[in-house]
């Protein structure tokens, strides 16, 4: 029922005890307010004045609000700790985002990130108010009350004692057998589900092929279909909490005839009898309270499982810290016998296994291969972005295991296919790596890249919002804002490019080619391309083909012969004019 | 106040209250039912035990309230519980009536595509405002009515005995049930927007910081990269723990005000009830009786809460407007007859504000012939395919087909006109059924054979369910090429002389992509082809270029000529091919 874990979480003990001695004040509190509305009622019942029953109906009164204060004060501790904890999860998500980094995040996905920080958090907060309060009431508030009750009348006693266990035996035949209806339609039941959305953006297609006006009453028998499906899953759904509805209510009725009989046989007198009444109710509550919000609360629960499942990823980075160091034409690097396999969901990922490769100064290597062979994870393993299992790898003479090192990625500019412009100005997102940097070197950059007519011709020139929400800008000038975050760097001498000119048309590619061309001086370029020009630009060819290095030399020597590199450019060239 | 001004002009709430309206009167009165079940069984009850206690002689003068007391202890739960079956049902068919409408509606307005596909998931967010809908059904409106009947209930009950008493709780009731939940309605609503407006903000730095990672880990900012939220999270912490504390102090306030109630019953029951044991005999019953009252009126400051959201919803889905059909007169026009389109002259924006899209653009496209259109992105190219169908109209110039105006054969389009898309969209459905959406006529043999021409078969028949594989939301269960291969399928069945290619293969590796290519033009030699495509991949297969730039045609002629005479050409099909 309770995730362990929560015990780990700063301040729960404390927040339990609190919360246990709360409860228990609130359980004689309601035991008060049931003791002294029956005394009242009962002298109201002798036919006595109202002076008589002034004093419980004021105790009564007190017992009422002091009752609903504690619950004030309980709600209120709980929200702050619930508060307080989200934040701490929410810093600790975001720290793991940043340290176990792109790996994690493909495996898990970006949405069920962003949700798990954002939604999943909010489910939590009520997980954390079903768990603590509402358990600690079910746990506390009944057996005060049960005590009580027992040492007024034995037989209510033991009338309220036996049905508890009906009431949790009925939810819980009840609530598999909702279980199992609804696991048996599930798929049905998203398809059904989903399929009114389905259709909306499915509407242009539709359109399209002419079945638009025909498909609304597809609609409508779907959406009937859905209605027929929903209300026979519910009918066994909602019948546990009919059965706790109903044992409850019950067990109120048997008890006032138990009472009445009891009263009438002169067992014993009123007062005992009518408190006993006033208080089953009472009795029943937390129970029902409990139980109503409790499949609301699952949600809850999941999220703060999936929540603890991203907190507990290892993160494997053996941090042997790589001294600074500056990269310069003499620079180099030694990869030998690098492995890498995924082990996330994603089973289109390629595992690499590349025996050697050397990278040395402001060399320009080209990275090719068809789709899924190993290209992108190659570079990404460089980037330091994915961990390989095992590597022998020297940096300048130094030994270390992985890229993901400081020292070296500082000295990185990475353009990716399609590149994450942040929600900000076309300022903030030049500067990124640098954000001190003046706007006059800001302004350089932005030439450098051609981005100048671009930037004049907007209103708000530089200060103008891009990224989501701000204002959509093309493929073309995305990847210049990029070129001139590259530009601006001029401290980091290595480039690794992942395809950045896939997406664009022929004419803009063009246009880009002369401010790539004037920033790949100076530079370690790393390329993976599959638009065949670039090719002519680099100096080294590594042909990639199913994760390992299928070939690798200067494209003139690879040229030379039949090899994988000559099949690759005949098939990528496909018919000519 | 905006409560009343939400409703005043619309029409996607209240002309359905009206509708089924035996269903949802049923479902109002099993609501009232329950809690009236509540109410008596406590009432019986008290009776019971108070008249017990006189000792009367005989036991069968309380066997009628035993009996009561019983049917009451039933009545409640089964009441409730067709209550709940009753008023989902209601709300479920308002649904597929509302789901009905909003489709024709969208249907209705080409254009509206056209506006909305930058701004996100508009779909999305149109379906959710329906089940938005649902949820002010079941958790206000319903509530709030009931609680409302009961208010009127009780205090006429009670009015009958005692005129001013009756009025006193009527009073305090309707701060109960009706002004605590508008004021707390107006004070939190303003709370509410901004929460949203700062939650819609996290949601973009959270989308930055996580897909962004790798340009953070890179920069080193990890600080920075905290701190991108740090300042939102807070507002909106600062802003929810106020809606928290204003909810948890509502609530003590409608408890204080019930306790003040319970106090007024227990006065006046024994002010007015205590002349004779037979009437003070029904003291515990009327007190007892208010209690379960409370599980009806404390919760409707509770649904209102949602409000802000609902009418959010309500209000978006009152500005769509079904757009009225201006089409002139329809001709048909038979697939065999079609000879040839022409475009002429044509010039068009968006509105007047935005600046002129395409200007004076003329183009003769003959039976049969290939067309390629290039152009840089945002010139263009997807828009003069739009105009070709018709879905947009020019400000200046004509499209023809044969010689009718484009507008003149939009009923029966389809016969003349497919389109293959960028992300062809897959229903999620059976790959069969996706297929024969094309040409819903075609026989099983039929469909397959389609899908073997487009070479998908060895695919298909190799996967577990074969022609019955369920494509998955977007066809996420197949890769890009795949998909579009699928598309092609679909509109082979459909068999129209005219197809419309726009960008198909942007995305794709240039082996898939020459594979691609190669199975279209194959498939499709005999049709008119207008191919929208963003490089010279493949231009070997068409008969025409037409390059666009911002103000012209920079250069149009077949592929092979072109090469032979435009510089320009030559060197963009030479990087193109890395020659």
């Amino acid at each position: 029922m309770i995730d362990k874990r929560l015990f780990r979480l700063p301040g729960t003990k404390k927040l339990l005890l609190m919360l246990a001695g709360l409860t228990l004040l609130q359980a004689f509190v309601v035991l008060f307010q049931g003791k002294y509305l029956a005394e009242a009622l009962v002298n109201s019942w002798e036919q006595k004045s109202l002076q008589t029953i002034i004093y419980p109906m004021i105790l009564f009164a007190s017992a009422f609000i002091l009752r609903h204060l504690f619950n004030l004060i309980n709600t209120k501790i709980v929200e702050n700790y619930a508060s307080k904890t989200s934040e701490t999860i929410r810093s600790k998500l975001l720290d793991k985002i940043y340290d176990a980094g792109p790996e994690m995040i493909s495996d898990e996905g970006t949405g069920n990130l962003v949700t798990a920080s954002l939604d999943g958090i909010d489910l939590v907060e009520n997980y954390f108010k079903l768990i603590f309060t509402k358990l600690m009431n079910m746990s506390i508030i009944p057996p005060v009350l049960l005590i009580y009750i027992y040492t007024q009348n034995i037989a209510s006693g033991i009338t309220l004692t036996i049905i508890v266990p009906l009431v949790i035996l009925f939810m819980i035949i009840l609530g598999l057998a909702a279980q199992s209806k609804a696991d048996a339609q599930y798929a049905q039941y998203t398809i059904l589900s989903n399929h009114f959305l389905d259709a909306l953006r499915g509407l242009p297609t539709l359109k399209m092929l002419g079945l638009s006006k025909r498909y609304a009453k597809n609609i409508y028998t779907v959406s009937d279909e859905y209605r027929r499906r929903t209300m026979n899953t519910l009918r066994i759904a909602i019948l546990s909490t009919f059965a706790l509805d109903w044992l409850t209510t019950l067990g109120i009725a048997i008890l006032a005839v138990f009472l009445g009989l009891g009263l009438i046989n002169n067992s014993f007198p009123l007062f005992p009898a009518l408190v006993t009444l006033i208080l089953a109710p009472e009795y029943f509550l937390p129970l029902r309270d409990f139980s109503n919000d409790y499949h609301a609360t699952l949600n809850g629960k999941n999220a703060l499982n999936s929540i603890f499942e991203i907190l507990e990823r290892p993160s494997a980075a053996k941090n042997e810290t790589l001294k600074d160091f500056a990269w310069d034409e003499n620079s180099k690097i030694d990869i030998n016998k690098l492995q890498f396999k995924y082990n996330g969901v994603n089973e289109d990922e390629v595992s690499l296994d590349i025996s050697k490769l050397k990278l040395t100064g402001y060399q320009k290597i080209g990275v090719i291969g068809k789709s899924g062979s190993g290209k992108t994870t190659l570079i990404r393993t460089i980037g330091g972005f994915l961990l390989p299992d095992q590597a022998d790898i020297s940096i300048n003479g130094q030994k270390v295991s992985n890229f993901k090192q400081q020292n070296w990625q500082n000295k990185l500019t990475f353009l990716p296919q399609s590149p994450y412009l942040f929600s900000g100005t076309i300022l903030e997102n030049i500067s990124f790596y640098r954000p001190n940097a003046t706007l006059e070197q800001i302004k350089k950059a932005a030439e450098s890249a051609g981005l100048e007519d671009f930037i004049n011709s907007l209103s708000k020139g530089y200060e103008t919002q891009i990224g989501e929400g701000g204002r959509g800008i093309s493929g073309g000038q995305q990847q210049r804002i990029m070129l001139a975050r590259a530009f601006l760097a001029d401290d980091r001498h290595v480039l690794i490019f992942d395809e950045p000119t896939a997406h664009l048309d022929i004419e803009t590619e063009y246009a880009l080619k002369k401010p790539m061309e004037k920033l790949f001086k100076n530079h370690l370029v790393i390329f993976a391309t599959h638009r065949l020009h670039w090719i002519k630009e680099m100096d080294y060819v590594i042909v990639m083909n199913d994760g390992i290095i299928a070939e690798q030399g200067t494209p003139e020597e690879l040229s030379e012969h039949n090899g994988a590199f000559s099949q690759l450019i005949k098939n990528m060239r496909g018919d000519q004019l | 106040m905006n409560f009343f001004k939400t409703f005043k002009s619309d029409t996607w709430v209240k002309p359905y209250i009206k509708q089924y309206k035996g269903l949802l009167i049923t479902a109002l009165i099993l609501g009232l039912l329950t809690s009236f079940c509540a109410a008596a069984l406590m009432f019986t009850s008290g009776y019971t035990i108070d008249k017990a206690a006189t000792h009367p002689i005989n036991i069968l003068l309380i066997y009628i309230p035993i009996l009561l007391t019983r049917a009451f202890g039933i009545g409640r739960p089964v009441f409730k519980y067709i209550e709940r079956l009753k008023s989902h049902n209601w709300v479920l068919r308002v649904t597929s009536d509302l789901r009905t409408r909003l489709y024709k509606t969208l249907e209705s307005d080409a254009s509206f595509f056209n506006e909305h596909h930058k701004t996100g998931d508009i779909m999305g967010l149109l379906s959710e405002d329906i089940s938005h809908l649902q949820n002010l059904y079941l958790r206000t409106i319903f509530p709030a009515v009931i609680s409302y009947l009961l208010t009127i209930i009780a205090s006429i009950a009670l009015g009958v005995f005692n005129r001013s008493f009756g009025f006193f709780v009527f009073l305090l009731l309707f701060l109960e049930v009706f002004l605590v939940p508008l004021v707390s309605v107006s004070i939190e609503s303003a709370r509410r927007a901004y929460q949203k407006s700062v939650k819609s903000d996290l949601y973009v730095q959270l989308t930055d910081n996580i897909l962004g990672v790798d340009d953070w880990i890179i920069s080193g900012r990890k600080v920075d990269f905290k701190n991108l939220t740090a300042s939102n999270i807070q507002n909106l912490d600062r802003s929810q723990n106020k809606s928290k504390a204003f909810r948890r102090n509502r609530d003590f306030l409608l408890q204080l005000i019930f306790a003040a109630m319970v106090v007024c019953f227990l006065i006046f029951t024994n002010l007015t009830m205590t002349h004779n044991q037979e009437q003070a005999n029904f003291v515990a019953a009327v007190v007892l009786a208010i209690f379960p009252l409370s599980d009806a009126i404390i919760p409707v400051s509770q649904g209102f809460e949602e409000w802000p959201t609902y009418r959010d919803s309500i209000n978006r889905l009152n500005t769509i407007k079904p757009i009225p059909n201006n089409l002139p007169i329809q001709k048909e026009l038979k697939p065999q007859n079609f000879k040839d389109i022409s475009i002429e002259n044509i010039t068009f924006e968006y509105n007047s504000s935005s600046p002129i899209l395409i200007k004076n653009f003329s183009q003769k496209i003959q039976h049969g012939e290939k067309l390629a259109l290039l152009g840089p992105s945002g010139i263009g190219k997807t828009t003069i395919l739009q105009l070709i169908l018709g879905d947009l109209t020019p400000q200046q110039g004509q499209i023809k087909v044969n010689d009718l105006d484009i507008s003149q054969i939009q009923v029966n389009r389809e016969k003349i006109f497919s389109v293959l898309n960028q992300k062809p969209f897959l229903f999620n459905t059976t790959l069969l059924n996706n297929v024969r959406l094309g040409n819903e006529q075609k026989s099983d043999a039929e469909v397959k054979r389609a899908i073997d021409r487009v070479g998908l078969k060895d695919l298909v028949e190799s996967l577990p369910d074969q022609y019955n594989t369920i494509v998955g939301e977007n066809g996420s269960r197949f890769s890009g090429g795949e998909q579009e291969r699928i598309a092609l399928a679909r509109i082979l069945l459909q068999d129209a002389p005219v197809v419309l290619l726009d960008e198909p293969t942007v995305g794709l590796d240039p082996i898939t992509e020459n594979d691609l290519l190669e199975t279209f033009f194959d498939v499709l030699k005999d049709k008119t082809i207008i191919w929208v495509t963003h490089h010279l991949q493949g231009i070997n297969h068409v008969d025409h270029v037409v390059f666009m730039n911002s103000d012209k045609i920079e250069m149009e002629g077949s592929p092979k000529d072109l090469y032979k005479t435009n510089k320009h050409f030559q060197e963009l099909y030479q990087m193109d091919q890395g020659l």
